[in-house]
């Protein structure tokens, strides 16, 4: 669970959703990208599919952690609207899974 | 047909148990669960012992699953408990038990197994009703308000996995023999069948062959139904 490259997973998940995705609606791999909301590149089933895709990937690595957040579908404090809040939000979940 | 992988919560006995052998019986890969140990031994069964009331203990129990495998075709979420006892003496205690069991499990398996079951061609979740729910039976008010919570939960979790390909679907068996109605009195299920359809005690394999046609790859179109046995609409 040590030396989670935790962007890369993100980035990793989206390259297999982007698989599946149009030319056109390719999701950019930066942390300005806009996941879920108002602008953001995601549906609410999208968001939860990728969720799961990390999560997956996570556990593989060993960390028994869930994406699952009272805040999710919020459009302005939802830990899932970009790829940095997402990061960030994981990132905060490793930190009290190890303290 | 390949195996496929299934699994079935409530595997130490009555249905549970009768469900993992007949999967087993079909060539199939097993996964079950319950409280305690199993006396089911077979090169296809592998059992995890689980507190499915408890939200931890479920998360964990995936966690641990997913070391075996990384793909579930079918989910059947058989554990339930059952009480009788009149609405007004019926303890907080009792309703939080039921609600944790037949509710909280039922939701904590669906949400857990999505990730195993969307990489299946034909994923399938099978959830456990009762027709106490249609029959609003009294003395019976916390168990089949936990399953009308069940019915619903089913009908939306079939909208919103079906973009994972996976159905979900519910039984409602009527009165069958097992430990689940044991304290219930003869004169009481006695009652009961003469309300059905067809006025007869069911058989394991009357569920069986429910959970059968949920299961078949030519089912992708069935989700969200809650089937009743017994001719109880």
């Amino acid at each position: 669970m040590q030396n989670i490259d935790i962007l890369q997973t993100i980035y990793d998940a989206i390259a297999v959703a982007n698989h599946a995705r149009d030319d056109d609606k390719q999701i950019s791999l930066s942390t300005e990208t806009s996941l879920f909301g108002s602008d953001g590149v995601l549906d609410s089933m999208e968001l939860v599919g990728l969720l799961i895709s990390i999560e997956e990937s996570l556990m593989d690595e060993g960390c028994e952690i869930a994406l699952s957040d009272e805040r999710a579908m919020s459009q302005s404090r939802s830990p899932f609207r970009s790829i940095g809040s997402l990061k960030s939000y994981i990132e905060e979940l490793l930190q009290e899974l190890s303290s | 047909m390949t195996a496929r992988h299934i699994l079935i919560t409530g595997t130490s006995r009555g249905l549970g148990l009768a469900l993992a052998e007949h999967y087993l019986s079909l060539g199939d890969k097993v996964y079950g669960c319950s409280r305690g140990q199993s006396d089911l031994r077979h090169e296809n069964y592998c059992h995890f012992e689980v507190d499915i009331g408890c939200d931890e203990s479920v998360a964990s129990f995936f966690f641990a699953l997913r070391k075996h495998t990384k793909v579930l075709d079918a989910l059947v979420n058989n554990a339930g408990v059952a009480s009788m006892n009149a609405f007004a003496l019926t303890p907080a205690k009792t309703f939080k038990k039921i609600f944790d069991i037949n509710v909280q499990g039922t939701y904590m398996c669906c949400q857990k197994a999505l990730g195993m079951l969307k990489k299946s061609e034909h994923a399938r979740i099978v959830n456990f009703t009762t027709v106490a729910v249609p029959l609003q039976l009294e003395g019976e008010s916390i168990y089949a308000a936990s399953k009308s919570a069940v019915e619903t939960l089913t009908k939306v979790v079939a909208k919103e996995f079906a973009s994972f390909g996976v159905t979900c679907n519910a039984i409602g068996p009527s009165p069958i023999d097992t430990a689940l109605i044991k304290a219930v009195p003869q004169h009481k299920i006695a009652a009961l069948i003469d309300r059905q359809a067809i006025k007869k005690m069911a058989q394991p394999a009357d569920v069986l062959n429910v959970i059968d046609f949920y299961l078949k790859p030519e089912s992708d179109f069935i989700s969200g139904q809650i089937l009743y046995l017994g001719g109880i609409s």
